[in-house]
């Protein structure tokens, strides 16, 4: 026995991810029993973008962790409107998992989130809230510390604030300084509040 | 000295727990998500997890479930979380959590918990 | 020109950003090296002072710029046996638990990638002579792949210099290089048990013929791309491995910026990731 070279191309012979496969295929294959011939159809699919819709629904009922990142990726990588529509009722599910996948994938999608970053600013459920300072995250988006400053100041719920400052103590410029001494102002009793206005005040740089 | 492991994706958090607990004589290091909890518990085991719940790629319910799983010693661990429904403490301690506290978190609140699973800390 | 400096808080701010995107984190006694390398990159990118440089490239949508920082704050040298414990890892562990698994008597698949001029490929091969007794009974497949053709063609030479053989213990150096000039020529024994091919880990159509790997190394590459491209990358070789099939990363590298799709496991000499057995 020793080294041998192969043949790089290895199929599967039970393998149907090398056949050619129209969209209907693969959209109908989301749902076969085979975990592998499902994370295939989700891989193949990042290459129509019409077809966010049936990746989203399929995300929503897949559980294998497998299946479900190659879902994530290729909604990531077609990034439309109907994508980031269906991450957004995402972000209200029960499921941790799901609303934190919904996450990464939207901090992805700068241009796709920015349109809609003001609603979810002000939706009613301050989780809701939480999830999209979040998304601001790693957004690259000339806006997110302007939108950072309307929380600070506006925002009632102690948590949504706080995920909004840890957030200024890396993109705060002195355009943030009065909304953190008065977000400071505002919760006096709160020390870790506090404690991240005054490391966000500290980094703001000079004026 | 007894050794923490604080998991949350926010720095400012990380550096807010880090600074009570560095301050009462615990020694601190810091993982990013449950993935990266898991890589450095592995490479060397903590004798407290302090565990964020909401955090990308492995969440902390995720990140005590793996723990539990493997043949470390079982140190105990705090959960931290922004949700106070009974539904979230009762998984929580399912989980593996000892104890599970409500963001913001208090410095008291925290170094109550953490005397009661460690005593006191030791040089 | 103003001189300028990096602040305390401006490094510790940097130095925050920094390990969440790529996991590495530095240390206090490390400030001097970082801020010399930022105060470099804030004098060429014209960016006048610390706070527009990281404006920049905090936002920069293109990841450019982080990609030049991590350049300049890692070592990217390949030479022989470097990271040599995953190498032990891999002859001590890894490959008798690869083996005790093992259905049928097909031969055990290796994926180098990138190959870069190949150090790593043929390193793994004289482990594998050296330090694998069961390579008596077993037949190993190893693959090396990278984007760049020329490298490749580099690779298949198997020619290095001085610097990237310092590492090996003589007495291999004697067996399995020739002297020639200021240069080693590797000997045919090696040339012969790597098979090197060009791949590109984003494209899905390059990277589905590559099936059936038991062993993946995959050092010191992903921490220069993008979140994006880490995750296809990561994708890649989930589909790349057999259940139950191990990735080995760089020592500075974590999965945990990268994805969720492998389990975290310890073995004497080092953190390995491992595709999961069901499926």
């Amino acid at each position: 026995m020793a080294f041998v070279k192969p043949p790089v191309a290895q199929p599967h012979r039970d393998d149907q991810c090398l056949a050619p496969r129209d969209f209907t295929d693969l959209v109908a294959e989301l749902s076969y029993p085979n975990p592998a011939a499902r994370r295939w159809a989700a891989r193949d699919l990042a290459a129509y973008p019409e077809a966010s819709l049936a990746l989203m629904a399929c995300l929503k009922e897949e559980s294998h962790p497998s299946v479900r990142e190659a879902l994530l990726t290729s909604l990531t990588l077609i990034g439309d409107e109907v994508a980031v529509a269906g991450l957004v009722d995402c972000l209200r599910s029960e499921q941790v998992g799901l609303r934190n996948e919904a996450v990464e994938v939207m901090k992805e999608l700068p241009e796709k989130v920015a349109p809609i970053m003001e609603n979810l600013l002000a939706d009613e459920n301050p989780d809701v809230r939480i999830f999209a300072v979040n998304i601001l995250e790693s957004l690259r988006h000339p806006l997110v510390e302007r939108w950072l400053i309307d929380v600070i100041e506006r925002e009632p719920h102690v948590n949504v604030c706080g995920t909004a400052v840890d957030l200024l103590c890396e993109v705060g410029t002195p355009a943030a300084r009065e909304a953190l001494t008065r977000l400071e102002a505002r919760f006096p009793d709160e020390p870790y509040i506090q404690f991240a206005a005054e490391l966000a005040l500290k980094r703001l740089g000079e004026d | 000295m007894q050794r923490i492991l604080v998991i949350d994706d926010a720095a400012t958090v990380r550096l807010y727990h880090r600074s009570i607990l560095e301050a009462a004589g615990y020694a601190v290091d810091e993982a990013i998500n449950g993935v990266e909890g898991l890589e450095k518990a592995l490479r060397a085991p903590f004798d407290l997890y302090l565990v964020d719940v909401n955090m990308p790629k492995l969440d902390g319910y995720g990140f005590l479930q793996e723990l539990r799983k493997t043949e470390l010693p079982q140190a105990p661990a705090i959960m931290v979380s922004t949700e106070a429904a009974r539904s979230d403490l009762e998984r929580a301690y399912v989980a593996g959590a000892n104890f599970y506290l409500i963001k913001p978190v208090k410095p008291d609140a925290l170094l109550t918990d953490v005397r009661l699973l460690l005593g006191a800390p030791r040089p | 020109m103003a001189e300028i400096t990096i602040s305390e808080e401006d490094f510790r701010k940097f130095r925050e950003f920094f390990y969440r995107k790529t996991g590495i984190q530095f240390e206090d006694s490390k400030r001097y090296f970082v801020d010399k390398r930022l105060i470099e990159r804030i004098e060429r990118t014209d960016s006048e002072c610390f706070r527009n440089y990281f404006m920049m490239l905090r936002f920069d949508t293109s990841g450019d710029e982080l990609q030049t920082l991590v350049n300049l704050m890692t070592v990217n040298e390949t030479y022989f046996f470097r990271e040599e414990y995953q190498f032990q890892c891999m002859v001590n562990s890894l490959l008798g638990e690869i083996i005790r698994h093992k259905k049928d008597s097909t031969p055990i698949r290796i994926w180098s990638v990138p190959s870069s001029s190949g150090e790593e490929a043929y390193s793994i091969v004289m482990y594998l002579l050296e330090h694998w007794p069961a390579l008596k009974e077993w037949d190993v497949e190893i693959i090396s792949s990278d984007i760049d053709t020329s490298i490749i063609r580099q690779a298949r030479r198997g020619r290095y210099s001085a610097r990237s053989v310092q590492h090996l213990p003589g007495q291999l150096l004697k067996k399995y290089f020739k002297p020639i000039g200021l240069e080693y020529q590797i000997a045919d024994e090696l040339l012969g048990a790597v098979e090197f091919t060009r791949v590109n880990l984003m494209d899905p159509v390059d990277v589905r013929a590559y099936r059936n790997f038991d062993l993946i190394f995959c050092r010191n590459l992903l921490i220069y791309f993008d979140d994006l491209s880490r995750r296809q990358a990561a994708e890649a070789f989930y589909d790349a491995l057999n259940p139950g099939g191990f990735v080995c990363l760089g020592h500075s590298e974590s999965m945990s910026r990268i994805s969720s799709l492998f389990r975290v496991r310890k073995f004497a000499e080092a953190i390995v990731h491992q595709k999961t057995r069901e499926e």
